[in-house]
C-alpha cells in the first residue's frame, strides 16, 4: 500500500470514528427527549421536574409579528414580559398546583402528545451541550377543544452522571396571538 | 331595529339581579353592541411608553376597526383605522414597530405616518392628476385623547371629553396605576383567546366571591411565592364528585390575601358604566407586591380621602380592567359573541431598582396571562358558562346577579358614588346596568343621566 493511500484510510476511518461518536451523542438527547416526553404525556410531572437542574430557567417569550426589517425583535427577551418565565421553584409550585385535586383547567386532564422532532445539537464542550429541537404539542380537551402548538425549543443541558439535566429551557412558540384559552401543560 | 328600549330592559333587571342570558350568545344583540357601544364609547388603544419615537406604532382595536396608533413627528398621539382608501387594504400588517410611511401592498397607495396620502401610482398616467389626494387620507379616529399617559380613542365625534367620559371613577381606576411613579409598558403585551362572551370576562374581574373556588389550586404552598400559606393549611377538601360545599365563602384563608370573610369591600360607581370593585386597603384581602407608593404625597392628593382605600379592580367601561397588584391593564376584546381576545399591559415605574422591576414582571408573568396560575382556570369557567348558555332550554333560565340587589346604600363623597360591605355583586349589576342603558342609542346626556347612580342598588 502507498504511504497516500494508507493515509487516506486512516483518515477515512477517523472521520468514521468522529461520526459515530457524534450519532452516539445524537442517539443520547435523542432519548432523553423521548423518556421526558413520555412523562409529560403521562402526567408524571414530579419525575419531568426532576430533570431539572436546580438553577434552571424555564422561559417562553411573546412573539410579534412584525415587519421582515424588524425580525430581530420579534421574541420579547428575559426582563420584558413572556407566557413562562419560571425558576425551577415557580415549576415546582405549578406542580403543586396541579396535583392539589382542585386545578379545574387540568380536571379532567388534558389528553396530550408531545412529538420531538429535528434534534440538533449546536454546541457541545464535553460538559454542556446546546441543543435545537423542534416540538409538536397536541391537546385535546373535554369533547371538542383542541389545541396544536409547534414550535422550537433551544436548551442548555448538563451532562450528569450517565444522562443529562436540562439547565436552561427557551421555547418559541410560532403563534402571536396564542389561539387558545390557556397554557396549563408544559413543553 | 330589532330591539325595542322595553325589549332591551327585560335583558337585565336591576330590581331582581337577573340577566337573559340570550346577552352572551345572540348574534343580533353582539351587531347591536358593536354599534351602540363599540362604535360610540372612548376604549384604551395603547400607552404612550408603548410608542416613544416618531414613527412608532402599535395596532389595536377598536370593535372590529383595527386601528394604527402611531407618533407623530411633533410628539402628538394619532389613530387611524388600518384600511386604504382606495380598497380597504390593511396598510400595516404588524403588531407593532417603527413606521416611516404606509404602504398598501395592494396598488401601492402610501400614506405619511400621519395618514396623509402621499403616493399614488399612476397619479399622472392613469388619474390624469384629477384625484384629490388630501380627501382620501387613512380615516381617521374621530377623538383621540391621553389620560395620564393611557391612550384612548372614540370613533364619535360628538363624545364627551375624555377626562369627562372617564368621570370620577374612570380617573380613579386609571390613578391607582398613573401614581405610582413614572409608569412605562413592560415590552410585550401577552395576547390570547377564550371562547366566552366578552362581558362574562369583564364581570368576572370585580367577582370577588370566585377566587376561593376557582382559584383554589392557585392557594397552594409555593404557587404564588408572595402568599405565605404556610400557616394556613386549613383547606376544605374538594371532591368534584358529589361534594356539598357550604363553607366555601368562609374560608379563611387569612395568608392567601383574597379569600375570606373578614374583608371590607368597597364597590365605587360611576357614570357611563364604570365601576370599581374589591377590597379596601384596611381588609385582609388587600394585597399589593408594594403597596408604598400610597403614602407619597402625589398618590395621597391625587386619589383623596376615598380613592386612598381602595384596592379593588376598577373597569374602564366597556373593556378596560385596570389591575393593581401588579400594575397591569387588561382588555377583553369582543371577536365573536363566543370569542374574545385577552390582551395584557404591564406598567412598571421605570425609577425602580433592577432586581424590584424583574419580580414585578415574573409576578405578572406569573400570575395572569394564559399560563398565570390564576387565569388559567378562568378560561376555562367562563368559555364553560358561555357555552352552556346557548341551549334552547339553558338560555330560558336567568344569570344571577342578586347577592346583595337592594342592600347596596350608595354613600356620595369626594365626587364618588360608594357602597361598602362585604361581597357583593352590585359592581357587576351596575355595569349590566349601564350596559342596558348603552343598548338603547341614548343620546350622550341622557346616557349619562341613566347611569348616574342613584341612592340603592
Amino acid at each position: 500500500m502507498s504511504e497516500h493511500a494508507q493515509m487516506s484510510t486512516e483518515t477515512h476511518a477517523a472521520a468514521r470514528e468522529e461520526r459515530i461518536t457524534a450519532m452516539l451523542h445524537h442517539y443520547e438527547v435523542e432519548r432523553f427527549y423521548y423518556d421526558e416526553a413520555a412523562l409529560l404525556d403521562a402526567h408524571r410531572y414530579e419525575e419531568w421536574l426532576a430533570l431539572f437542574a436546580e438553577d434552571a430557567r424555564y422561559f417562553m417569550p411573546i412573539r410579534r409579528t412584525r415587519t421582515q426589517r424588524e425580525m430581530d425583535k420579534q421574541f420579547t427577551q428575559p426582563g420584558e414580559m413572556a407566557f413562562f418565565d419560571d425558576t425551577k421553584m415557580l415549576l415546582a409550585g405549578r406542580i403543586e398546583k396541579l396535583k392539589s385535586g382542585r386545578s379545574w383547567a387540568e380536571d379532567p386532564p388534558s389528553r396530550t402528545r408531545h412529538l420531538i422532532t429535528n434534534i440538533r445539537i449546536v454546541k457541545d464542550d464535553g460538559r454542556m451541550l446546546e441543543v435545537e429541537s423542534n416540538f409538536h404539542l397536541y391537546r385535546t380537551r373535554l369533547n371538542s377543544e383542541e389545541t396544536s402548538w409547534i414550535g422550537s425549543r433551544r436548551d442548555v443541558l448538563r451532562r450528569v452522571g450517565g444522562s443529562f439535566q436540562i439547565a436552561d429551557r427557551k421555547i418559541f412558540l410560532e403563534q402571536t396571538v396564542l389561539l387558545s384559552r390557556n397554557l396549563s401543560n408544559f413543553f | 331595529m330589532a330591539f325595542a328600549n322595553s325589549e332591551i330592559d327585560d335583558l337585565v333587571s336591576l330590581e331582581r339581579g337577573e340577566l337573559d342570558r340570550r346577552i352572551y350568545s345572540d348574534p343580533a344583540i353582539f351587531e347591536l353592541e358593536m354599534e351602540r357601544i363599540f362604535a360610540r364609547s372612548w376604549l384604551f388603544l395603547c400607552h404612550e411608553t408603548q410608542i416613544p419615537e416618531p414613527g412608532d406604532f402599535f395596532q389595536s382595536v377598536m370593535g372590529r376597526d383595527n386601528v394604527l396608533v402611531v407618533r407623530q413627528k411633533d410628539g402628538t398621539v394619532r389613530a387611524m383605522l388600518n384600511t386604504c382608501a382606495h380598497r380597504g387594504n390593511a396598510v400595516c400588517r404588524a403588531e407593532e414597530g417603527n413606521a416611516k410611511s404606509f404602504l398598501c401592498t395592494y396598488h401601492g397607495w402610501s400614506y405619511g405616518i400621519d395618514g396623509r396620502l402621499n403616493g399614488v401610482p399612476g397619479f399622472s398616467t392613469f388619474y390624469k392628476g384629477e384625484l384629490d389626494k388630501s380627501r382620501h387620507g387613512l380615516a381617521q379616529v374621530a377623538q383621540v385623547a391621553s389620560y395620564k399617559g393611557f391612550v384612548f380613542g372614540t370613533h364619535d365625534a360628538s363624545a364627551p371629553p375624555l377626562e369627562e367620559f372617564l368621570g370620577a371613577t374612570g380617573r380613579l381606576g386609571l390613578d391607582t396605576i398613573a401614581l405610582r411613579g413614572e409608569m412605562e409598558v413592560v415590552p410585550g403585551i401577552q395576547k390570547f383567546v377564550i371562547e366566552c362572551n366578552w362581558k362574562i370576562a369583564v364581570d368576572n374581574l370585580f367577582d370577588w366571591y370566585h377566587p376561593q373556588i376557582t382559584h383554589a389550586s392557585a392557594f397552594q404552598p409555593n404557587v404564588l411565592p408572595s402568599v405565605d400559606l404556610r400557616r394556613h393549611n386549613d383547606f376544605e377538601k374538594i371532591d368534584m364528585s358529589g361534594v356539598n360545599m357550604q363553607s366555601g365563602a368562609n374560608l379563611e384563608l387569612a395568608g392567601s390575601g383574597i379569600v375570606g370573610t373578614k374583608f371590607d369591600q368597597m364597590v365605587v360607581l360611576g357614570e357611563y358604566g364604570h365601576a370599581i370593585g374589591g377590597p379596601t386597603t384596611n381588609s385582609s384581602g388587600y394585597f399589593e407586591f408594594d403597596p408604598t407608593w400610597r403614602d407619597t404625597p402625589q398618590a395621597k392628593a391625587g386619589l383623596g380621602p376615598v380613592g386612598l382605600r381602595v384596592a379593588g379592580h376598577p373597569n374602564i367601561f366597556p373593556t378596560t380592567w385596570a389591575t393593581g397588584a401588579q400594575p397591569q391593564i387588561s382588555l377583553r376584546i369582543p371577536r365573536e359573541p363566543n370569542r374574545t381576545e385577552i390582551w395584557w399591559f404591564t406598567l412598571v415605574d421605570r425609577n425602580l431598582p433592577r432586581e424590584t422591576r424583574d419580580f414585578m414582571v415574573s409576578m405578572a408573568n406569573r400570575v395572569f396571562g394564559p399560563a398565570g396560575v390564576l387565569e388559567q382556570e378562568d378560561g376555562e369557567n367562563w368559555a364553560q358558562a358561555t357555552a352552556q348558555s346557548r341551549g334552547i332550554a339553558s338560555r330560558r333560565m336567568k344569570h344571577l346577579i342578586n347577592m346583595g340587589v337592594g342592600r347596596g346604600k350608595i354613600i356620595k363623597e369626594a365626587g364618588l358614588a360608594r357602597i361598602e360591605g362585604l361581597t357583593s355583586e352590585h359592581a357587576q349589576l351596575w355595569t349590566y346596568h349601564s350596559w342596558a342603558q348603552w343598548m338603547k342609542g341614548l343620546p350622550w346626556d341622557e346616557l349619562k343621566a341613566a347611569t348616574t347612580p342613584g341612592d340603592c342598588i
